[in-house]
């Protein structure tokens, strides 16, 4: 198991004879931020042979991966749950199973509508898409012929699944100023390989608009929409149906896993192999200027109060910003950005649902009514979701966008989900004595609010109730005493835990048209390089956006190699690059 | 398709030189010192945190953190790792704060400090003489304790023939063992000291599981007094030590894995040679598997019945467990606890002592409830108290927003489940009855019990602090038992370094620091640094011709 550390590594190990450390301040990068892109680059930048230091300001590391023990022996995740990024080069170029990385599979899961109709997910059940899918289809109450192109589609979908999740996240966007049209980007060339049937129209279909087409009855297009709107593009925003599409697709690349012991193992792994190559990570350590010279990043300025010996980090190649881009112009040395992109980019829409996460113990685990059979010891199950109703889910959708509000009528907890993550990881469930229930709800960001920032920390006892009442109707055994603690973290508190999570947005930002791919943030800002020479974006407020995908960290290394001619000289053989990436050079604007 | 068929999972086997089981500051200890000496290290956890007792959490979820075992660090000064390794290049600070430890015991305030005379200053408002008694109590303990008890943390126990023959070199080496056959209350009542003077050092002394009567445990009362002088906090809370040390470990091309549970340490005729985890990985050891565990975990669950020798199963049947655990009671409030005035007492405007007890009423109270916790009853609400983020801010996310906790002995046989709250009740009462305006300021309450201790961390059975009693019985060399308190054991191969083993438990490095010397000796490979200074000094002045 010996890690043999590269050339950077070596030469910075501890002497057998006691010798000290010189004081560093120099890197080759300065990563700010130690959420899991700014590991991510950490991990690809130490590994491939340069010298970076990490900063984060938290007292942990891991950003939105974090796992924290409210209750003793149950570890509980405050943000993402599930790992997404199965198809990541990073899996297997940065060795994160070598690092401890592991997945635990899902054991089955449900999803129950409001007239007593349920769905089987995963292995569970003998009615799946997958094994039956006629009798699946007709058990919903659709006509095998209507679902015929659904069961082809997600045939096709599975012998690709690898290449057309990568075609979509884990490729450089391209420069807008090439104007590749949409049918012509890697993602758009290979669904139409992948669909039974192309129309032209899918261009500009919503994701809604797809599902309808494929003419997919409830409780499947209630899922279908909820994981885009939870996970992705809004299911109604046009245009979007590829990566509508997409973000339903990147859990089944990891057969619907979640990490073992919880999403912060993977921070875990990553700054280990980071580590391991030498990188200097330093948490507890705020950066309090990102320090620009004559229009060029050379390093950061950390606040007074950590307990680093050098307050001033410098880099020789660049300055990685792992940090909302909302917080770029704020951070970086007054006068860095000309005003008119300050404004652009403080005009950025932080507009949509963000995800109110409360992790309930529970003295015993809901027993469904609708399906007995699901119930019992040995047959717990890990995701399950009520009220998965189309009109439902639309009459949330409509509060937490339109009305910006969060529910507060019964029947608006549409699609509401949880996970029993001790079902199917006995890691999560150490020495305890009853179940962790991990909710997810959509309510407003908080600047959206038309209540206010803290409208629904001040709601939250009745969101809570809700939340239980609604339950209890499908679980009559669920009553109040079953509840011995609730833990929440509000899209609000989220904003304060984590100051990159400006907004309280999950996300980051929404994916609309206007914000994705090449527009994301910002049409200049898409291929990660910002008007600062040496200062680069890496964080989910670029493409591809959120889940910890380790997609943007792999994207910004095809930018860091054009714009560090001297890597070409030093490539290592686990590096691949995407298979679509086009240069800037090759794309006329270099 | 499957993660599996894209991707090199964690390896379903691997090798490694050692494999140390539990990431506690012990296991991240010796395979720091393994690492530098070049062998491949692997430590794996069963947490999805290492760290064990070095816990700094979000339990006053959201934004608030507290170190939830491990507070006070009383060995910083003498700690090996501390200034071998570049600790402080990964941003590991600590601090000693000036008050250290405030004692309210009906109308006075005792306030000891970090510095001698500071302490003697204070106590001189109860006469000179409280003074100059203190002074002398204070010498003397640090003596023994800078001369002996401290270097031996840090070299293997000897049988107490051969101790006493060192020992009796020098005039302090005499004092120590004559003091180790006292009681803590014996040691503290042969000085003239005012009673509440006496309260406080008794409480300083017992307050981890020591019982004040109990003859032969003496030797500690001068480092747990001494060194309760001189605790540390950590910036930005315990965990940076364990992290530090992971870092350390990393660099040096050692692997820590987390989220998994050793369930067998297997053998290989007779010697360990590796460990299975509870996925069915297995991780084969070439040289050496250190458990930092206690004995009944290592020697009756992960072993193998045939490998174990009768004696070392039947010690490990026979061990007992702490004599209590702690109740925590762990607030975030508007604002930081302040005392309620007291314009008589002189002390207004000092610095927060670290740690304040309060509840006593004197000495004899401090008696009375220790020994009426050890049968398993609550007599009263009394302990200690610490505002944490008076010393460290880090611990808050929300300006103005404080973290503080009461501890005190508890026992893990008491109706948690139903008194539990009436007993974290009173201690809200006691806590608004000194501080202004507490209960009104409170944002959170996490009540910690030796339940959930032993929750958190299923080592600390029976929320068992140190992995075991400190009895005459279970000390010195007998810790675990005779044969594996040097950390070797009857199993070749398998080494003991946890707080079970000899010297002890609480933040103090010694069962990791012996072991690696031993691994490092059997391997072999060199021990990467020179004993410290005051571990040479020692062993010139007590085993000039060297330790048996």
């Amino acid at each position: 198991m010996a890690q043999a550390a590269t050339a950077a590594g070596q030469a910075t190990r501890s002497a057998a004879d006691g010798e000290r450390l010189p004081r560093k301040s120099v890197y080759d990068f300065v990563v700010v931020g130690g959420g899991p892109n700014g590991l991510g680059a950490a991990a690809y930048l130490s590994k491939w042979g340069f010298s970076v230091c990490m900063l984060e300001a938290r007292p942990e590391l891991g950003g939105g991966v974090e796992n924290y023990e409210p209750v003793p022996g149950y570890s509980c995740d405050a943000h993402a749950s599930f790992f997404y990024g199965g198809a990541a080069p990073a899996m297997d170029q940065l060795e994160l199973g070598r690092y401890g990385f592991r997945l635990s599979l899902n054991s089955a899961g449900v999803s129950i509508t409001p007239g007593g109709k349920f769905v089987s997910h995963n292995s569970a059940s003998e009615s799946s898409a997958q094994a039956d899918p006629v009798a699946f289809m007709e058990s919903l109450g659709a006509a095998p012929d209507d679902a015929k192109f659904y069961i082809e589609f997600m045939t096709n979908v599975q012998g690709r699944l690898q290449e057309f999740l990568r075609s979509i996240y884990w490729t450089p966007p391209y420069d807008h100023r090439w104007r590749v049209p949409k049918e012509e980007l890697p993602e758009t060339k290979i669904f139409k390989e992948i669909v039974p049937i192309w129309d032209d129209a899918f261009l500009d279909m919503s994701y809604w608009e797809f599902v309808d087409y494929m003419g997919l009855p409830d409780p499947v297009k209630c899922g279908s929409l909820i994981g885009a709107w939870g996970n992705g593009p809004h299911p109604y925003y046009k245009g979007m149906l590829i990566p509508a599409f997409g973000v339903g697709q990147l859990m089944s690349a990891s057969n619907n896993s979640a990490p073992v012991g919880g999403m912060h193992s993977l921070a875990h792994a990553l700054a280990r192999c980071s580590l391991a190559h030498g990188a200097r990570i330093f948490v507890n350590a705020p950066v309090t200027e990102v320090i620009v010279r004559d229009g060029r990043a050379v390093g950061v300025r950390v606040d007074d109060d950590s307990t680093l010996e050098e307050k001033t980090i410098w880099a020789n190649k660049g300055v990685i910003f792992n940090n909302h881009v909302k917080n770029l112009p704020k951070l970086a040395t007054s006068g860095a950005f000309t005003p008119d992109f300050v404004q652009r980019v403080d005009d950025l829409s932080l507009k949509g649902g963000s995800l109110w996460a409360a992790n309930m113990l529970v003295s015993e685990l809901p027993r469904f009514t609708v399906a007995p059979e699901l119930n019992g010891p040995g047959k717990e199950l890990t995701v399950m979701t009520l009220n998965m109703d189309t009109p439902m889910l639309t009459e949330l959708m409509r509060d937490v966008q339109s009305f910006r509000t969060h529910p507060t009528e019964l029947d608006h907890y549409g699609g509401l989900w949880f996970v029993n993550h001790g079902a199917h990881d006995d890691t999560r469930v150490r020495g305890g004595d009853g179940y962790v229930l991990y909710f997810n709800l959509q309510v407003p960001a908080p600047e959206d609010h038309r209540d206010g920032p803290e409208a629904v920390n001040r709601a939250r006892d009745e969101i809570v109730d809700n939340v239980k009442t609604v339950m209890r109707s499908y679980a009559p055994n669920m009553t109040d005493d079953k509840y011995l603690g609730v833990w929440v973290n509000s899209p609000y508190d989220s904003s304060i835990r984590n100051m990159a999570f400006v907004g309280g947005q999950w996300m980051g930002m929404r994916e609309s048209e206007d914000e994705w791919g090449k527009n994301k943030p910002l049409p200049e800002l898409a291929r990660y390089r910002t008007p600062v020479e040496g200062l680069y974006l890496c964080h989910q407020t670029s493409h591809p956006g959120g889940l910890c995908l380790i997609a943007v960290p792999y994207n910004l290394m095809h930018i860091l190699q054009e714009d560090y001619p001297e890597m070409a000289a030093t490539t290592p053989d686990w590096w691949y690059p995407s298979p679509w990436h086009i240069t800037d050079e090759e794309g006329g604007t270099k | 398709m499957s993660y599996s068929e894209y991707h090199t999972y964690f390896p379903q086997e691997s090798e490694t030189d050692v494999v140390v089981v539990g990431a506690g500051p012990n296991g991240l200890i010796a395979a720091a010192y393994l690492t530098a000496a070049g062998l491949d290290v692997t430590v794996v956890e069963r947490r999805y945190e290492i760290g064990g007792g070095l816990a700094t959490e979000e339990i006053l979820f959201p934004h608030h953190y507290a170190n939830t075992h491990a507070s006070y660090h009383y060995m910083v000064d003498y700690m090996p790792p501390i200034t071998d390794f570049d600790l402080p290049g990964t941003g590991f600070r600590y601090h000693k704060p000036f008050g250290q430890v405030g004692g309210v015991f009906g109308d006075d305030y005792v306030y000891l400090g970090s510095a001698l005379e500071d302490s003697r200053d204070y106590l001189a408002r109860f006469g000179v003489d409280q003074a100059d008694t203190f002074g002398n109590l204070a010498t003397r303990f640090r003596k023994i304790v800078d001369g002996i008890l401290a270097p031996a943390t840090y070299l293997p126990p000897d049988a107490p023939v051969d101790l006493s023959i060192a020992l009796g070199r020098t005039e302090i080496g005499e004092d120590m063992l004559h003091l180790s056959e006292q009681s803590a209350l014996e040691i503290i009542d042969e000085y003239e000291l005012r009673d509440s003077v006496k309260a406080t050092l008794l409480y300083t002394a017992c307050q981890w599981g020591i019982s004040p009567r109990e003859s032969g445990m003496g030797f500690l009362v001068p480092l747990l007094v001494d060194r309760g002088m001189q605790k540390a906090f950590i910036f930005g809370g315990s965990h940076r030590l364990a992290s530090a040390l992971a870092r350390v470990i990393l660099r040096q091309g050692g692997m820590i894995v987390d989220n998994a549970e050793v369930v067998q340490i297997e053998t290989d005729g007779g010697r360990a040679s590796g460990v299975l985890l509870e996925d069915g990985q297995r991780i084969h050891a070439r040289k050496a598997v250190m458990s930092s565990l206690d004995p009944k975990s290592t020697f009756l669950r992960l072993l193998p019945a045939e490998a174990v020798p009768a004696d070392v199963r039947e010690a490990s049947e026979n061990w007992t467990w702490d004599k209590w655990s702690l109740l925590s009671v762990f607030y975030a409030t508007k604002g930081k606890p302040t005392w309620r005035s007291n314009p008589d007492n002189g002390m207004i405007g000092l610095p927060d002592p670290f740690l304040t007890i309060f509840g006593f009423d004197g000495k004899d109270d401090v008696v009375s409830f220790l020994e009426t916790i050890e049968t398993g009853e609550i007599p009263k609400v009394a302990g200690h108290f610490t505002c944490e983020t008076a010393f460290d801010k880090a611990l808050s996310q929300r300006p103005g927003e404080h973290v503080s906790f009461f501890e005190m002995p508890a026992p893990y046989d008491f109706p948690w489940d139903e008194k539990g709250d009436t007993v974290a009740e009173e201690i809200t009462s006691l806590l608004d009855a000194n501080f202004e305006g507490f209960r009104d300021s409170i944002l959170q309450v996490v009540v910690e019990t030796p339940r959930t201790v032993e929750q958190r961390l299923p080592n600390m059975v029976r929320g068992s602090l140190k992995h075991g009693d400190y009895n005459p019985l279970q000390m010195g060399n007998l810790r675990p038992n005779p044969e594996c308190s040097s950390s070797r054991t009857p199993v070749p191969g398998l080494y003991l370094c946890g707080a079970s083993t000899f010297p002890g438990g609480m933040i103090i490095g010694g069962p990791g620091y012996i072991a690696a010397h031993m691994v490092c000796e059997d391997a072999p490979a060199k021990f990467p640094y020179e004993y410290p200074q005051h571990v040479q000094r020692y062993l010139d002045t007590y085993f000039p011709e060297g330790k048996s």
